[in-house]
């Protein structure tokens, strides 16, 4: 067990990592909002962390939380203009913010080195801290399916209109998603930063959006079992496929392509629906008791 | 200089305005966004560019760029949409596939490449500058605004006199009554993807040839300026994307003259985020983008 | 309870008048009829009641509130809770959780609260979906409680959609072709649903091209031919109209 994980720590430090940013993605989808911006959030997150980790001798336990705080006001700041975007128009509009971001950060070298970034960041990171903070996440994405936030999220993702008939403000909980998709992003930007290193303007680029989107889409974008199939199955096949490793970029394509086509719930998704179909057939007609309450949420 | 400038903002804002119709034109037809496109431009430039590199003459390397890129976007529609069409609710998937394909013809031209940035040969087109009004443009600026204006009158008379073009008004409305009308979807689809993506190629031989750069990444941003531009002139509207195009172009070409390159991008998409506020249906008027209903 | 007034509103899109100088009243605890031949601007009407239209002119007032430039969520928020014509659930929501949504008018707890997944939260799904289930007993729909939505029966559907609307416990409902599609003996139950929620004091709004549907429950109707106002009065009144029997020449929609 002790030689299986140093073997394969990196990895697993990897899938934490993607993890945390495929619950950022999908949170945005979840509440109906088809933002790609988590790169952008990680950028703000990670470059606050970065550096008040190098330069300042703020505590720890402030700056995480500042990184987290500052993806939710970034979230907050890009759902205002982008409330006048309708569906897809809002998937462009978050590319370009992220585009925003890595322009500012190669501008500013002052404060972040340009394109060199920000070097010699302090590692205070290790898997198990990673592992706590994906918990912490895990724990966030779960509450919101055992409240009603969780029902107001998928009704905006199903039918807008039909949404706001019942009194759901669309654009207040679209800030909502945008600002929860934040912080996580804003988190998961600052702890890669205190693991990696340095960080570099490019790190946020085409190629991280379109990595944390093929995660999503091919684990599952409603459930919570979603991300840990998708960042699970992305971390395991450049280890089994060599080959697949030096051609990515393609391999992302394909994969997208395909689970979108012929599984579009995706791999995750689909399993907790076969598993809660079952669950309700044999529940048949009785009141949902407090404890089944519980379960049956508990994916959702 | 100012002027000089405005001059340089509106030869590259016409090549803009010709990725951006077809764009704006797919989104029409299919109510889908095409993420690939921006790829589809990318392959046209490098079609033309290998067609150099084999010593076929220039024109005849963009006549084929033209071509070629027409059927890569017919692939794409193949691929990413034929299928995404079917499903309930299809936008978010088609913003996916279209995505995978993208990716895919970014791989194979990052491969190709061998990731380096390339160039055409020097002397591939004639470097000649003529003076009007205290002005220096160069021939190749001519001819790109001379192309670009009979593209798009070509465009414009094809949509609006022709039988093709009431099909592709009929789909855009309504593809089932059009279907009973014996109008053939798949068929339009096909021909406006074609024109989509042969509009496209052209804007990437004319932009690689203008900033004398070839790259497997370079359609990602003029993904954006199509936007960028649909967003401020108005969906479906050609004479609202041309005007809105050489907007773009202007702005960039002041900003990058006057302000920063490096920012000159960020300046541009955050003044959309500030426009969007105050010009929520864009500044020519067409409600783009409300969910439903005009009470907002 | 409010009632709901509309004074004289007019509706034009570019020339054509969906809508012009249309006024009518739904009070509480009575069921008032809308009807009129297809595209007599009835849908326009609901549209802009429900906040999804802007008016060209005239004003809606609910009670003293005038509610004419409200976005839809406020309009719902003010107490009028809509059916749709083709009907609207969450496909893939389970039936109990389509109707929680409807309670969302009186959701109390917070999204922070959500977030943290703090008890009040969730002792608020979980009363909601209590409160739910009486609805669902209500209807005799327990038994579909935990199916997705979507994969209900026709007329099924359309009393998911009327137990979502319920559950948001409006002053004002407005049902927009409730019957369409159902047989005697559906319909007729539900008649007597809306005949219970009338007595509590609900204004209630029937949109209806059945008029003899309407007829049965009405107190009050309202006739729209070409956008405009071309009788009201009660049922009786109505049906002997000879204006009314014109519009509606051919009688097979009166059936």
């Amino acid at each position: 067990m002790i030689h299986f994980y140093y073997s394969y720590q990196p990895v697993i430090d990897f899938f934490l990592l993607s993890l945390g940013f495929a619950y950022s993605q999908q949170i945005a989808l979840r509440a109906g909002v088809f933002s790609i911006g988590t790169a952008g959030f990680a950028a703000l997150g990670g470059y606050l962390v970065a550096i008040l980790a190098t330069r300042t001798e703020v505590p720890m336990w402030v700056i995480i939380p500042a990184g987290a705080a500052i993806g939710a006001l970034g979230g907050y700041v890009l759902s205002i203009p982008l409330a006048r975007l309708r569906g897809a128009f809002v998937a462009i509009a978050t590319l370009a913010f992220v585009k925003v971001i890595i322009a500012l950060a190669l501008y500013f070298e002052d404060l972040t080195g340009g394109a060199i970034g920000v070097t010699n960041i302090p590692r205070i990171m290790d898997t198990w801290s990673l592992a706590l903070m994906a918990l912490l996440v895990i724990y966030v994405n779960w509450s919101i399916g055992r409240t009603t936030l969780g029902r107001i999220f998928a009704a905006l993702a199903q039918d807008e209109s039909v949404a706001a008939s019942l009194g759901v403000s669309i654009r207040r909980y679209h800030m909502i998603g945008f600002m929860v998709s934040g912080a996580i992003g804003g988190l998961f930007g600052g702890l890669q930063s205190l693991y990696v290193y340095n960080i570099e303007p490019n790190a946020f680029g085409f190629a991280f959006v379109v990595t944390i989107l093929t995660v999503v889409v091919l684990g599952g974008r409603t459930t919570l079992l979603g991300p840990i199939m998708g960042a699970g199955i992305m971390a395991i096949l450049p280890e089994v496929a060599r080959p697949l490793a030096d051609n990515r970029t393609m391999v992302n394509g394909i994969i997208m392509i395909l689970v979108i086509t012929f599984l579009p719930r995706g791999v995750g998704d689909t399993i907790v629906d076969a598993v809660r179909h079952r669950w309700r057939q044999r529940r048949g007609a009785s009141r949902p008791q407090k404890q089944e309450v519980a379960d049956a949420v508990a994916s959702d | 200089m100012l002027a000089q400038q405005i001059l340089n903002g509106v030869v590259s804002g016409s090549i803009y305005a010709l990725f951006a119709l077809g764009f704006t034109l797919l989104f029409g037809v299919q109510k889908l966004l095409n993420l690939a496109h921006g790829a589809v431009f990318m392959a046209g430039a490098f079609i033309a560019y290998y067609c150099v590199i084999i010593g076929l003459p220039f024109w005849v390397g963009l006549v084929f760029a033209m071509i070629a890129s027409g059927v890569i976007s017919i692939i794409v529609e193949l691929v990413a949409f034929r299928q995404i069409r079917k499903q309930v609710d299809p936008e978010f998937p088609a913003i996916v596939s279209s995505l995978g394909v993208d990716l895919i013809l970014i791989n194979i031209a990052q491969n190709l490449s061998n990731t380096r940035v390339l160039s055409m040969p020097f002397g591939t087109f004639p470097i000649e500058f003529y003076n009007i009004f205290g002005l220096r443009i160069s021939l190749l600026q001519i001819v790109i605004l001379v192309l670009v204006a009979a593209l798009v009158g070509a465009l414009v008379y094809y949509l609006q006199k022709t039988s093709f073009g009431r099909q592709v008004r009929a789909v855009a409305q309504n593809e089932r009554a059009a279907a009973l009308l014996g109008v053939s979807a798949a068929s339009v689809y096909r021909q406006t993807f074609f024109i989509a993506g042969a509009l496209a190629g052209v804007a990437g031989v004319l932009i690689g040839l203008s900033f004398n750069s070839i790259h497997f990444l370079m359609g990602e941003p003029y993904l954006l300026y199509a936007f960028v531009v649909v967003v401020i002139g108005g969906i479906g509207s050609v004479p609202g994307a041309v005007v809105a195009a050489i907007l773009l172009g202007v702005t960039q070409a002041l900003t990058k003259a006057y302000l920063s390159s490096t920012l000159s991008d960020a300046i541009i998409f955050s003044l959309l985020f500030v426009a969007l506020l105050f010009f929520p249906n864009g500044l020519f008027g067409r409600a783009v983008l409300s969910a439903g209903g005009d009470r907002k | 309870m409010p009632s709901l007034r509309i004074e004289n509103i007019a509706k034009h899109f570019g020339g054509l008048k969906a809508v012009d100088g249309f006024s009518m009243e739904v009070p509480p605890g009575e069921i008032t009829g809308l009807i009129g031949p297809n595209g007599a601007g009835k849908s326009t009407v609901v549209n802009m009641i429900a906040g999804v239209l802007s008016l060209t002119s005239g004003d809606i007032k609910l009670g003293d509130r005038s509610i004419s430039t409200d976005r839809t969520e406020q309009v719902a928020r003010a107490g009028i809770a809509r059916t749709f014509q083709s009907i609207r659930l969450l496909p893939e929501t389970t039936v109990l959780d389509n109707i929680v949504i409807g309670f969302h008018r009186h959701e109390k707890a917070g999204p922070l609260a959500a977030l943290l997944g703090l008890p009040s939260a969730t002792r608020e799904l979980r009363e909601l979906r209590e409160k739910a289930w009486d609805l669902l007993e209500r209807f005799h729909m327990q038994e579909y409680a935990f199916l997705a939505a979507g994969n209900l029966a026709y007329g099924h559907q359309r009393r998911v959609e009327i137990m979502r609307a319920m559950a948001s416990d409006p002053a004002i409902l407005m049902l927009d072709e409730p019957v369409a599609g159902m047989n005697d003996v559906e319909s007729d139950e539900l008649a007597e649903i809306f005949k219970q929620l009338a007595e509590q004091g609900l204004g209630l709004l029937l949109i209806e091209h059945n008029v003899g549907f309407v007829t049965r429950l009405c107190r009050q109707i309202y006739v729209l031919d070409a956008g405009r106002l071309l009788a009201s009065g009660p049922p009786e009144q109505i049906v002997n109209d000879p204006r009314v029997i014109e519009a509606y020449i051919g009688g097979a929609s009166a059936a």
